[in-house]
């Protein structure tokens, strides 16, 4: 695929959150001050039943992001087709604004963990990377996102810095970027780097989307959760994020301590505040 | 010290995971605030927190029935017995009732109780088909009577049961302290399928389990009335079939005819 730079990404649908079962009943019952939702695609790669039933309501009254957890795109098993087969089929039916996964691998030897499993930022797993995500976007016959993961190891085998490897594999491999803030934050801790360097680093022309979630402070380290409201330090970066890569489609996961929808929604007018207090003073700037 | 390829450098981590021997610390940079065992057990936990959570989930009435502890002590070791092979998490807990049978072997009612559990999981989200009407049957003529047999609903699923695991499952629902588990006098079967999005399940008597099994193998209708004309008079046989037939069309079991042209 050969597009000039201006053209990779889509216009912002503005800000979305992640679609959990809890809030079928308050979606489909009255609009909600919410521009898009995301779904977990695995959760809809099922035979049918009402889950399938609920996305199609949820179709027509959303646009939605397809975000999966298991195309294990850098492992050296190589792609699962089958998954592929059903992850065009559940596209097709949904046809999302987009499709993401996670820059990771899952499993090995035909074992799933069902975890994020970091990979080494070497020139190897690049290669690796960059070929699985080419015959990928040759199926779904579209660009697909990778999400930087939260890590808690790093390896002796790493040649490149974690940015540098998400610049490498989506110029490479002419892919899109799903930036997960709060992850850069947890691994930034973990590992020590600077995160507003990491953020300079990334191509912004290809950052489609952004993740916000909470996670779990241990002190020592952080553990990504998403189980707890986005912390002060992650709205800090978000805030710092919306200024290098401007208006970026922006949402919130919640998956385990699920509140109410308004409490996310509460919690999505916060980055639409930032996102727009952000936005105005690089407009005054300028 | 040379590091590992990514292959081994992978299956060195996986192995980690499934409590293997296991080189992956030697690959792992010894630094900052925690120790690279300390960062390795983060993987090796959440791994199995993870694929616990939905264990509990997918057999929750089992989950309660046991309480935390042996419920907790027994997927555990399945999880360590069957790492999961299937892309989806869905799928990962199919073999758990298989695996609480032989751990429980003189208490079947765990393995029934986890058994429906699944089933139950497997109505809610199986294959979706169109219920057949009733009134679709008018069209049939008698010469197609002789042949017809039906198709059922995909989630269509038969469970012998030989202990009082449904009363066990009626007070665990309700939040109530469940019966002592007894054996049965006789086997009892519990049919399980969907209706509309919601699933369901009734314990059926003998006559209407063998007529189900006997159809659902390929039977014909005709076949199965002269099966229960064995058994009961005529127009006992005539009665029981065709009040049989009325309660699956209403429960859309039957979804489709066969043996018709």
């Amino acid at each position: 695929m050969n597009h000039i730079a201006s053209d990779l990404r889509k216009k912002s649908p503005g800000f979305g959150l992640g679609l959990r079962p809890v809030h079928y009943p308050d979606f489909l019952r009255e609009p909600q001050a919410v521009d898009w939702l995301e779904i977990i695609s695995e959760n809809y790669m099922i035979p049918g039943g009402k889950p399938l039933a609920m996305l199609d309501a949820i179709l027509e009254r959303y646009p939605v992001a397809m975000h999966g957890v298991s195309l294990s795109i850098g492992s050296t098993d190589g792609l699962d087709a089958q998954y592929l087969v059903e992850l065009k089929a559940l596209a097709q039916h949904a046809k999302p604004m987009w499709i993401s996964d996670h820059l990771c691998w899952t499993g090995v030897q035909g074992r799933n963990s069902h975890d994020l499993l970091p990979l080494p930022y070497s020139e190897e797993a690049l290669r690796l990377v960059v070929r699985h995500v080419n015959q990928v976007q040759d199926t779904l016959g579209q660009r697909i996102l990778l999400e930087n993961v939260s890590s808690y190891l790093d390896y002796r085998s790493s040649e490149m810095s974690e940015w540098e490897f998400l610049r490498q594999v989506c110029e490479q491999a002419d892919c899109l970027l799903l930036l997960d803030v709060n992850n850069i934050y947890v691994s930034s801790v973990n590992h020590g780097f600077d995160a507003i360097e990491f953020l300079n680093h990334l191509p912004v022309e290809r950052v489609q989307q952004i993740h916000l979630a909470g996670h779990s402070d241990h002190g020592d380290y952080i553990v990504d959760t998403h189980d707890h409201p986005v912390a002060e330090p992650v709205w800090d970066l978000y805030r710092y994020t919306c200024s290098r890569f401007g208006e970026v489609a922006t949402m919130i996961e919640r998956d385990d301590h699920i509140p109410e929808l308004s409490e996310l929604i509460t919690e999505l007018n916060r980055a639409r505040a930032i996102a727009a207090e952000t936005l105005e003073a690089l407009a005054e700037v300028a | 010290m040379k590091t590992l390829e990514l292959t081994d450098l992978q299956i060195a981590f996986h192995g980690h995971l499934l409590n293997q021997a296991s080189s992956i610390a030697q690959e792992v940079i010894d630094g900052g605030r925690i120790s690279v065992d300390h960062r390795l057990n983060i993987y090796h936990n959440a791994y199995r927190v993870r694929l616990l959570e939905n264990l509990r989930d997918a057999y929750e009435k089992t989950w309660t029935y046991l309480g935390d502890d042996t419920f907790d002590a027994s997927a555990l070791a399945f999880i360590e017995a069957n790492p999961p092979q299937h892309r989806n998490l869905r799928w990962h807990g199919a073999e758990f009732p298989q695996f609480l049978a032989e751990q429980f072997p003189q208490d079947a009612d765990i393995a029934e109780l986890a058994l429906i559990d699944w089933q139950l999981r497997h109505a809610f989200d199986g294959p979706n088909a169109m219920p057949f009407q009733l009134t679709e049957l008018a069209g049939l003529s008698p010469e197609d009577w002789e042949t017809v047999g039906f198709q059922f609903a995909p989630t269509f699923y038969i469970a012998a049961l030989r202990y009082n695991t449904v009363s066990i499952w009626h007070a665990l629902d309700q939040e109530q302290v469940p019966p002592a588990a007894e054996a049965l006098p006789e086997p009892s079967w519990l049919l399980i399928w969907r209706k509309g999005w919601q699933p369901h399940f009734r314990t059926i008597q003998v006559v209407e389990q063998a007529a189900l099994a006997q159809l659902h193998g390929g039977a014909s209708f005709a076949a199965v009335c002269a099966a229960l004309s064995e058994q009961f008079s005529d127009q006992e046989a005539a009665t029981v079939a065709g009040e049989s037939l009325r309660t699956w069309l209403q429960d859309e079991l039957i979804v489709g005819l066969t043996g018709v042209h």
